[in-house]
């Protein structure tokens, strides 16, 4: 006989686990394609969107599940936009203040995560109708799928231009590295080989 | 009445919501402005350097120096001067900004101690389309105004890069971007060189 403990153990972990692999906001729900696409050239800007999209989305997650009683359904959008931007600005001074190079780098697209769909979908989807802990762990999951989503990416995309990953030499002296993986045209390819594969996977697992 | 309490029914979370966010915004910009601003002074620092070597410290003027700028506003740009070991000044500095193809370019500009050359110019801030506009980042074409007059500048189409003088080569594929820069360039340094001579602060002969 399961306990009501092991229960909510299987929810928390399931809701973790979904954000990894089953409802991974990029490779499965295409979510977020903006940041996916412009910042995955290197893995640093990579990295620091996604940490920044782990902060934005577990913080406005725990805000919007703690008001959700209180929601007018009219207003609800509004709210989230609100919570939302509120918790982008933060992060956007956090990086202008300790990170600025990393702020130069990402450009506009640390602000642009106010409209990342991601955030506002987890926050109608989740936050809204679940318990603080359930969005909690929802937020982390989806934030650290998508954050490793834009590190896969970005680690074949620097790996192919540069020559390098985490600006550390891994390919031989006599690599030549392929410029036009840098430019958004291997933005496109790589993202859309790896949706291919994980597609691929996913019918092979199904079957 | 009645309306009014219909609407404090509906938005007081909302009012709530703004004014808590509202505080919490301020006092994050509060506690991290200091830190941001010293970011940004260093960088000056750095990129002004860059273009003036000779130069150990940078001093702003009492004074801002007030200009029309490109859309007709006046502004108010704070010139710093650049001062070496032997507190001899060796030229001027400011930043200076305007429309580019994408968004806001800002520049760090930097002239000789007579405000007659241009030691040349940095991108301060500058989110131009990657592999072309983002090329007036490259030395190739910052090199081209490295001793050039300081006045008004052209934008050529084509030409020689590296012969230093008032014409400044377009970047293929970025002519909006090369121009813009020209255009913040030229418009400024003749205007701050006038308001400067007309305020005492340049001596026509020796910048002192």
């Amino acid at each position: 006989m399961t306990t009501e403990n092991e229960v909510k153990t299987d929810v928390y972990s399931k809701t973790f686990l979904a954000g990894l692999w089953r409802e991974n906001p990029v490779f499965r729900l295409l979510l977020g394609m903006c940041p996916t696409l412009a910042v995955t050239a290197a893995v640093k800007p990579a990295l620091t969107m996604g940490l920044c999209v782990i902060f934005v989305l577990t913080c406005s997650n725990i805000v919007v599940s703690l008001m959700r009683n209180l929601l007018k359904p009219h207003l609800r959008i509004l709210m989230f936009t609100l919570t939302i931007a509120t918790f982008v600005t933060i992060a956007d001074l956090f990086l202008k203040a300790y990170f600025p190079r990393m702020s130069e780098m990402l450009g506009p697209y640390v602000p642009l995560i106010i409209v990342n769909c991601i955030i506002i979908c987890r926050a109608e989807a989740c936050a809204s109708k679940n318990p603080l802990v359930v969005s909690i762990i929802d937020a982390i999951g989806m934030g650290v799928g998508f954050t490793l989503t834009l590190c896969v990416l970005a680690v074949v995309r620097e790996l192919l231009s540069t020559g390098k990953v985490f600006e550390q030499q891994i390919m031989p002296s006599a690599f030549v590295p392929w410029a036009a993986m840098s430019m958004p045209v291997g933005a496109f390819l790589t993202l859309g080989l790896l949706l291919g594969l994980v597609n691929t996977i996913t019918k092979r697992t199904r079957n | 009445m009645r309306s009014l309490k219909y609407f404090i029914q509906q938005s007081w979370l909302l009012i709530v919501a703004s004014f808590c966010f509202g505080l919490l915004i301020a006092v994050t910009n509060a506690s991290l402005s200091p830190e941001i601003e010293q970011n940004k002074i260093n960088k000056f620092n750095r990129l002004a350097g860059g273009l003036l070597p000779d130069a150990n410290d940078f001093v702003p003027l009492d004074k801002q120096v007030e200009v029309q700028g490109i859309r007709g506003k006046t502004i108010n740009i704070t010139v710093y001067k650049a001062i070496s070991e032997t507190k001899e000044c060796v030229g001027w500095s400011f930043t200076a900004a305007g429309s580019g193809f994408a968004d806001k370019i800002e520049l760090v500009i930097a002239v000789g101690k007579d405000f007659k050359k241009l030691a040349g110019f940095d991108c301060l801030a500058s989110n131009e389309t990657p592999g072309f506009g983002d090329q007036i980042k490259y030395s190739y074409y910052k090199d081209q105004f490295k001793g050039a007059p300081a006045g008004k500048l052209i934008l050529i189409k084509a030409g020689d890069t590296e012969k230093i003088d008032s014409e400044i080569v377009a970047i293929t594929g970025a002519t909006v971007s090369s121009e813009a820069v020209v255009k913040i360039i030229s418009h400024y340094i003749t205007r701050i060189r006038e308001q400067m001579l007309q305020e005492g602060l340049l001596t026509s002969d020796n910048g002192k």
